[in-house]
């Protein structure tokens, strides 16, 4: 398993901070396969919430209602794109229905790995919170 | 549209998915275009993001350019615009283009299809060698093709609402539809036992046709139609958007080749190896490379040919090629040249655009001259400034590609509707739906033309100390090179313009005015060549009798439409040579006007069973009898040596005339009598007194009075079909004039952008000339001079550009010179006359200028 707080070693950070601000945005992209952006986990989380009834409509509908925030089809997609190729989800193609114009909805569902990845996440947010008081 | 474009960016399956969700939040929302359109364009932005494609500086490099660009609307808006034009106009043309060439059929899997052809652009094979073909090549005995599909593409005449429409037709094998993987929209396609001899004749109807001639009614299938020649039962109805297999020819009828009549007597005669010839499509089997399948089918054929053997064998190697765009050589290799004139024009518009937008930007760095000040003193060096204009241009450019391709769609849809006719209009479809490779033609376009329109700029920001001079001095070449590139282009449109007005002056040979002509249908079963010449005659007699007709006659094509050739020959051992010909009757040159130089036209006494008599053009008379009397000789007609061949005496020579088009070179021609000669479909010429417009009512009463029966078809002048004979140089014209105008308005927005830029510079300088005494009318001078002076070098350097390109044009000019003055001076004064409107406007605004504000001014 991969411990959270340790970076993996192909990553390394510059000392001087301008260059290490740029390296942090650079390194978000190689870093992704070890750590779940704020997205993933809130697309995850949706995809845990809805349980069967987890396709593209109501899972943009509850990241829309629970985060008060626009989702737009195409990055959320890609996002579950991304997520299913870290098969930390799985998803499979109901029967084509007439709302849709006779096409089928893709239901996606979280495998082990999405589980433990969002405990992962978890847990590190929870070390980092504890004592810590705002204002 | 949005979910066109949705389906071709994210194809397969996950576009699917996401138009069906948004379609569910579509209908759930109760509407909403634009958040529709917000929606798609995320997913071509997560698609196209700069986050998958480039480093992290060029990313913000990209960002500051949209947030600069955002900033500064009316900018932004301009420079798109002015790029969308150029790349709506691009991809038009490309998308035609691609349709011509590259684009598969509209059908599942299309990219499996291959069409076999022969080397020689012939046809692939005779129907008997298909069947071998077929029976060896194609699954399940042979491993090439999945399925082998004949097929012929001819014009049929198919009956409707008392009126009989030419439309193009495929007489194809029963597994026609099980190869294409294509089902019927109502009824069904063709089965196996409509292969079958003697089998009710059944036919399949495009949807176009559906709509066209029965209103879209279901009660279509089972009904009989005559098609051709015989009555058949319609069974079916194609799926929308299927047009045949040889776009841009429309196919609209689909009939088993089984009931053709000529594959009817192959049937009944086991010997015949030679005829008829057909024309195959076929799926490559799975994992088959349409090399090896070339390879595997000319190894067939050699095959074929050892066990078969027979005298007349389709010359040329076997080809196999996917099927896209045209399929037919003959089409792609007339369409060549007009497809890259026509990229070459749109190019040309592009660059101008391109232009336009460098000059804005040029314009809008003078304003930004304190930025990159600020942003050089903060260590940014110059190729990071001239990076940051190039991301701006990027920017630019993808805002060009998204409203460019709107603008093309829109504009192929007007072109499609708009343009002039085809020929037989509704024989050719263009399908101009963008797809991939268009969306990837505007995307380079745009590319390219956002490296074009920065280079100066970011030149620019690299050199930190270029002036205000100097940067002047750049605008005017660009206004320059402009108006010099839009001239040619107008110059051309102007050249073709005036061609077209030539052609129609040129001497056809044959008289047009107040004549008339009808195609007529006298074929079998109704009518034998005894009856039909009894009927004709019955015709002839009572179109001669109505008011206002002055003569009548029949012939079996219509002038200028007359590509029917035969093999002639002045004696037996003489190689035979083809030439034109037509089947006349007595009183077709009299009622044409076309004047015999020699001998007698045909009379009374050449009937049936008198000596056959042939009348030729002078051309023949002088290929074959150089410096003889060609009265009197013999002509032997017919192509195949070995069979016995009509020998007919010539009997008048004719004066040469135009037969096939306008634009042809003089060509022997052959005159058969009526009296002698047959086809199943004639056309009947009136000459009125009248306008001949205003006689067509009338002429359709009489020949229905005479037999209900009868189908006549196209009524038409013999003058609208000349114009129809110029369709191409019609078609360029049109297109050039649209894409010559849209060029000069742009390089006018250019001309009018620096002449006004000029004016908001030097207006210091005009407050102070007015303060020290210079009239208003001076000012006007020197504002207008500086337009004029940049528009004059301009049209110098477009004369001489035009000189050279105009060259290419040679073919379509009807024999006017390419340099032909007229054109060139009325394009020049047009241009003119712009570039005063252009540089007017700043210049009244100068005259308005108030000394006292424009001291103060800065």
């Amino acid at each position: 398993m991969v411990d959270p707080l340790v970076p993996p070693r192909c990553i390394a950070m510059s000392k001087r901070p301008l260059a290490a601000a740029r390296d942090l945005v650079y390194n978000s992209e190689l870093m992704s396969d070890h750590y779940l952006g704020e997205f993933e986990q809130i697309v995850l989380l949706a995809v845990l919430r809805l349980g069967d009834d987890a396709y593209g409509v109501p899972i943009r509908r509850e990241i829309e209602k629970r985060c008060e925030r626009k989702v737009t089809v195409g990055a959320l997609y890609s996002t579950l794109d991304r997520l299913e190729a870290k098969e930390y989800l799985s998803s499979w193609f109901a029967d084509p229905t007439a709302e849709r114009g006779g096409r089928s909805r893709r239901y996606f569902r979280l495998e082990p790995a999405g589980v433990e990845a969002l405990g992962r996440a978890k847990s590190m947010f929870e070390r980092m919170w504890k004592g810590v008081r705002l204002a | 549209m949005a979910e066109l474009l949705l389906r071709r960016l994210v194809p397969g399956r996950a576009g699917e998915i996401i138009a069906g969700d948004l379609r569910e939040e579509f209908e759930a929302r109760g509407g909403g275009r634009i958040w529709y359109w917000g929606e798609v364009l995320s997913c071509v932005a997560v698609r196209l993001s700069p986050h998958r494609l480039t480093a992290p500086d060029l990313r913000q490099d990209l960002h500051y350019a949209v947030r600069v660009l955002r900033r500064n609307p009316g900018y932004a808006l301009t420079a798109m615009v002015c790029l969308a034009l150029g790349i709506g106009v691009n991809s038009t043309v490309f998308s035609m283009v691609n349709e011509l060439f590259w684009q598969p059929l509209p059908l599942p899997h299309s990219g499996r299809l291959a069409t076999v052809g022969r080397e020689s652009d012939g046809m692939a094979c005779s129907y008997r060698d298909y069947l071998e073909f077929r029976q060896r090549a194609s699954a399940p005995a042979g491993s090439l093709f999945s399925g082998l599909v004949a097929y012929n593409d001819m014009r049929v005449a198919i009956d409707s609402g008392g009126m009989s429409h030419i439309v193009g037709a495929d007489a194809v094998t029963s597994n026609f539809a099980d190869v294409m993987e294509m089902p019927a929209q109502i009824g069904r396609w063709f089965r196996p036992e409509d292969d079958r001899l003697g089998s009710d004749p059944v036919a399949v109807i495009g949807d176009g046709a559906w709509g066209r001639l029965f209103g879209r009614s279901p009660d279509v299938i089972g009904q009989r139609v005559r098609i051709g020649t015989q009555r058949y039962r319609i069974i079916g109805v194609a799926s929308p958007g299927f047009v045949g297999m040889s776009p841009p020819h429309m196919v609209e009828i689909w009939m088993p080749l089984a009931s053709q009549p000529d594959v009817r007597d192959l049937l009944a005669n086991p010997g015949e190896w030679e005829r008829p010839l057909v024309q195959m499509i076929g799926r490559l089997a799975d994992g088959r490379r349409t090399r090896d399948v070339e390879a595997g089918m000319r190894a067939l054929d050699a095959l074929i040919r050892h066990d078969f053997p027979r005298d007349n064998a389709p010359a040329g190697a076997v080809t196999v090629a996917l099927a896209t765009g045209a399929s037919r050589p003959d089409v792609r290799r007339v369409a060549a040249p007009m497809a890259a004139l026509l990229l070459s024009v749109t190019a040309v518009v592009l660059l101008i655009a391109c232009v336009n937008v460098a000059n804005l930007i040029l314009s809008r760095s003078a304003v930004r001259r304190h930025e990159m000040a600020v942003r050089r003193a903060l260590g940014a060096g110059p190729w990071r400034l001239a990076r940051q204009t190039l991301a701006e241009g990027m920017v630019l450019g993808a805002g060009g590609v998204v409203l460019g391709l709107a603008v093309g769609y829109w504009s192929g849809r007007l072109m499609a509707r708009s343009l002039p006719g085809f020929p037989h209009g509704g024989m050719l479809a263009l399908r101009l739906d963008p797809d991939w490779r268009v969306v990837a033609y505007a995307a380079a376009a745009g590319l390219a033309s956002a490296v074009l329109f920065t280079l100066a700029p970011a030149m620019d920001a690299v050199r930190s100390n270029a002036g205000v001079s100097r940067r002047m001095r750049q605008r005017d070449v660009y206004v320059v090179a402009q108006v010099g590139l839009s001239l040619v282009l107008l110059i051309a449109a102007t050249l073709l313009v005036r061609a077209l007005g030539h052609a129609l002056e040129v001497d056809p040979g044959f008289a047009m005015a107040g004549r008339l002509e009808a195609r007529l249908s006298v074929s079998e079963p109704e009518y034998t060549a005894d009856t039909g010449r009894l009927y004709l005659d019955r015709v002839l007699g009572s179109v001669r009798a109505m008011r206002d007709v002055q003569s009548a006659t029949i012939s079996q094509n219509t002038p200028l439409s007359i590509t029917a050739a035969r093999c002639a020959a002045p004696d037996a051992s003489t190689r035979p040579r083809r030439a034109g010909s037509d089947i006349v009757a007595a009183g077709y040159f009299d009622t044409l006007g076309i004047p015999i130089v020699r001998g007698r036209p045909f009379a009374a006494l050449d009937r049936q069973g008198a000596p056959e008599v042939v009348m030729v053009n002078e051309t023949f008379a002088r290929r074959y009898w150089p410096g003889k009397d060609p009265i009197g000789q013999s002509v032997w007609l017919g192509c195949d040596v070995k069979e016995s061949r009509t020998v007919a005496q010539v009997v008048g020579v004719a004066r040469d005339a135009k037969y096939a088009s306008l634009d042809e070179l003089p060509q022997p021609f052959v005159y058969r009598s009526l009296a002698q000669d047959w086809a199943g479909s004639m056309t009947l010429i009136v000459h009125t007194a009248g306008r001949p417009e205003k006689f067509t009512a009338a002429l359709r009463a009489t020949l229905t009075a005479l037999d209900p029966n009868l189908r006549v078809y196209e009524i038409e002048t013999l003058e609208a079909c000349a114009s129809g004979s110029l369709f191409q140089v019609r078609w360029q014209a049109a297109l050039l004039a649209v894409f010559g105008g849209l060029a000069m308005v742009l390089a006018a927005v250019g001309l009018y952008g620096v002449v006004a830029y000029a004016v908001a510079q030097q207006t210091r300088e005009l407050g102070i000339r007015m303060a020290i005494g210079a009239q208003r009318a001076d000012l006007l001078w020197m504002v207008l001079g500086r337009g004029l002076r940049l528009t004059a070098v301009g049209i110098g350097i477009g004369l001489l550009l035009s000189a050279a390109a105009t060259r290419l044009l040679g073919g379509l000019l009807y024999g006017m010179s390419p340099l032909d003055p007229v054109s060139f001076s009325a394009a020049t004064l047009a241009w003119t006359v712009v570039a005063m409107l252009a540089s007017y406007m700043p210049a009244r605004r100068a005259m308005k200028v108030d000394p006292v504000v424009a001291l103060r001014w800065e």
